[in-house]
């Protein structure tokens, strides 16, 4: 029996293992998706591979990469030595994309296998039909770039030079790929340098006891906690578009005792596009919500995972047969069982007056992936995500507004990296990066509102660049949300094609797309130019709201409209809250009768739920 | 006892949490005995701008009006259907 304050002492070194293992990443990482856009994670793992400590970072990955080790275990069974460390980036193993390289690292004590780490990284690049990973286009994973099951990238602490040049050999940009592999190996390597110092300060039977008995401890608070919530069985459903496929992923949840069933029977065949994911992508989707919504006082750990099952049916877009393209799924089809376990678990939370106050509306329901590529004005290749893709919105709260531009509940340390940092690695030119009015769910608390950008080529030697765009789900609106409140607002790409259009000083562009001249074409999926004087326009969703918008009080709908969240159009005929157009202040009466109209509208069949919003 | 913020259970009925006006026997999906509004997401103005196809569905309480949930929808997808189980 170990004493108390050992026992804590021990499991909040086990956290700051692997804190420090993600600061080293981010410190090596030369890579802003990385550095800045924090698309990673760490975490501790058992020496079986099951998860002992879940970090930070995208925490999809916490599930996938225990069976990555648990793999790994199964292939080099007997051939497991100090100071190796072995890759897997193939998503029919464990992983869930090819982008998304692991590194995993057995850690030894004494000259036994005690515990693994875990790492990933969105890689520079991955040697795919298009730069940076992500192939709209793909028909089949052949054509996603390099792809291993399993190989020993270090052996006994030297590096395999020939795996590591073959590797380089295939991808754009190597250098930029070593560094990102590097930051790997050097965070797994303060990991196991941190263990065995914990190991050596404790002892091994002590560490291995307080291992043990924080998975008992998780797995019974969870347990604990679910039998203090109702029995019961929540759906929701995802649109997914691409071109003219609509896909859907359906889920009912079921909740009997202390056991949670996830099952997702009805969801559509797996689709010619690249927004499938696997089954161990499905799976790392759905813990992605529960470790904060449900576990957010618990270790996340292999205790947590064990009253949890999930119904994925071979051949759906929810685990797709191999060669199935999934390069997308990331933000395909993982974001939707994402979005749709955190709507039934936010139901389930509802239905408990204990736990109502847990619950959320969606956040940030579609990331907008946007890979730049081309010849910087540094004469050198370019390639990188628009880091702007993790700055979601947050969903509303039973008690609270979604947090505007709040981030996203897959990943708790998601930012966007300044605009100087992007301007300085790709030849554009920002015109504007800001919050878009009117696109956080109505509801009696308004979900988090996202944002717009828009940019231009700018001292590119080749006349501007390209760009990769796998934007699916445009056509619906993702970001559901709660107990009545509305979803937010969907995402939008607009290609403006020779902009030509001036500000009255007549130097620079105008801020507004409504203000540029020139074609606006939609762009969703595929690679597109961006060259001369065009521009591209991006928008992006805002969080579910919660509650009745005919609730919300008078003074905060004015609040929004006064800090240009919400426009006074929408204001009126969404909330039914009218602002005087002389003083720009409440309009009391007419919002009264505005209110009574709604209320009676939305009495009548077919009557409306809203009045139509025209914008002008 | 509660089946979410805006409905209850009362015995073996489901009622309207706003107004307690009873809407269908525990067994029953409550939307198909709820006012239902479905109109077009576009009506949202700009920043919703999809498709035609693309509906919200708003569950409202036939005696006070009181919104008790919505979806996002295409045409004739069937309701979703949440349950407590006693």
């Amino acid at each position: 029996m170990i004493d108390p304050i050992t026992f804590s002492i021990i499991r909040h070194r086990l956290f700051r293992v692997v804190d420090e293992a993600v600061i080293t990443l981010k410190n090596v990482s030369g890579s802003a998706i990385t550095n800045e856009g924090h698309d990673l994670m760490v975490s501790l793992y058992r020496a079986d591979g099951s998860l002992l400590m879940g970090g930070v970072g995208f925490l999809h990955h916490l599930t996938s990469a225990a069976e990555a080790c648990k793999s790994i275990i199964r292939r080099f069974r007997g051939d497991i030595h100090e100071g190796d460390v072995f890759l897997l980036n193939d998503p029919y193993t464990a992983a869930l994309h090819t982008s998304d390289v692991y590194l995993v690292a057995p850690i030894h004590f004494k000259k036994e296998l005690v515990a693994w780490s875990a790492c990933f990284v969105h890689v520079y690049d991955i040697g795919a039909t298009n730069p940076g990973g992500f192939c709209p286009d793909a028909e089949n994973i052949y054509t996603e770039g390099f792809s291993s099951p399993g190989l020993r990238l270090v052996e006994k602490g030297e590096v395999n030079r020939a795996i590591m040049d073959t590797f380089l050999n295939m991808v754009r940009s190597p250098d930029m790929v070593a560094l990102d592999l590097n930051s790997m190996i050097a965070c797994n390597n303060v990991a196991r340098k941190r263990m065995r110092s914990l190991i050596e300060k404790y002892g091994i039977e002590t560490v291995d006891e307080t291992c043990k008995t924080l998975i008992t401890q998780s797995g019974e608070k969870l347990r604990a906690r679910l039998r203090e919530l109702p029995d019961g069985q929540w759906q929701s459903r995802q649109y997914l578009s691409v071109k003219d496929e609509i896909a859907r992923v359906e889920l009912t949840m079921t909740k009997r005792n202390d056991t949670l069933v996830f099952d997702f029977t009805g969801s559509s065949e797996q689709s010619r596009h690249a927004i499938n994911c696997t089954k161990w992508a499905s799976l790392g989707g759905l813990f992605a919500p529960l470790f904060p919504l449900l576990c957010y006082d618990i270790t996340w750990n292999e205790g947590v995972i064990k009253p949890i099952t999930m119904i994925a049916p071979p051949g759906t877009i929810v685990n797709c047969n191999r060669p199935a393209p999934v390069s997308v799924a990331t933000v395909g089809a993982i974001q939707s069982v994402n979005n749709a376990a955190c709507i039934t678990i936010g139901k389930m939370l509802s239905a408990s007056e204990k736990y109502a106050s847990e619950a959320t509306a969606v956040w940030h329901a579609n990331h907008f992936a946007v890979f730049l590529f081309g010849q910087n004005q540094h004469h050198k290749q370019a390639i990188g995500i628009l880091t702007e893709t993790f700055a979601g919105a947050g969903g509303a709260r039973t008690w609270a507004d979604g947090i505007e531009v709040g981030g996203e509940i897959p990943n708790p340390i998601s930012r966007m990296a300044n605009i100087e940092t992007i301007e300085y690695t790709f030849p554009i030119r920002y015109l504007f990066r800001r919050r878009l009015k009117d696109s956080g769910g109505p509801g009696r608390y308004r979900g988090g509102v996202g944002m717009e950008l828009s940019f231009v080529p700018h001292d590119a030697p080749d006349g501007g660049m390209h760009y990769v765009v796998s934007g699916k789900g445009a056509k619906f609106p993702m970001s559901d949300g709660l107990a009545g409140g509305y979803p937010g607002s969907p995402n939008a790409y607009i290609w403006i094609k020779n902009n030509e259009s001036k500000t009255a000083d007549g130097h620079s562009h105008p801020i507004r797309l409504d203000a540029m001249s020139g074609e606006k074409q939609a762009v969703d999926w595929g690679v597109f130019p961006l060259m001369g004087n065009d521009a591209l326009y991006v928008r992006w969703n805002g969080g579910g709201g919660y509650g009745d918008p005919l609730l919300r009080p008078d003074e905060e709908v004015c609040r929004d409209v006064e800090h240009g969240l919400v426009s006074p159009e929408f204001a009126e005929n969404v909330y039914g809250v009218a602002i005087d157009d002389k003083t720009g202040r409440l309009d009391k009466k007419l919002t009264d009768k505005k209110r009574t109209d709604l209320l009676a509208r939305r009495k009548r069949k077919n009557g409306g739920g809203h009045a139509a919003v025209t914008n002008p | 006892m509660r089946l979410s913020q805006t409905l209850d259970l009362d015995g073996t009925s489901i009622v309207c949490g706003h107004c307690g006006h009873g809407l269908c026997d525990k067994d029953v999906n409550w939307k198909e005995k709820a006012i239902l509004n479905e109109t077009p997401m576009r009506t949202l103005g700009d920043p919703y701008s999809t498709d035609e196809q693309v509906l919200l569905r708003v569950f409202s309480c036939p005696n006070c009006g009181a919104l008790l949930d919505t979806e996002t929808a295409m045409k004739d997808d069937p309701f979703l259907h949440d349950k407590i189980f006693t």
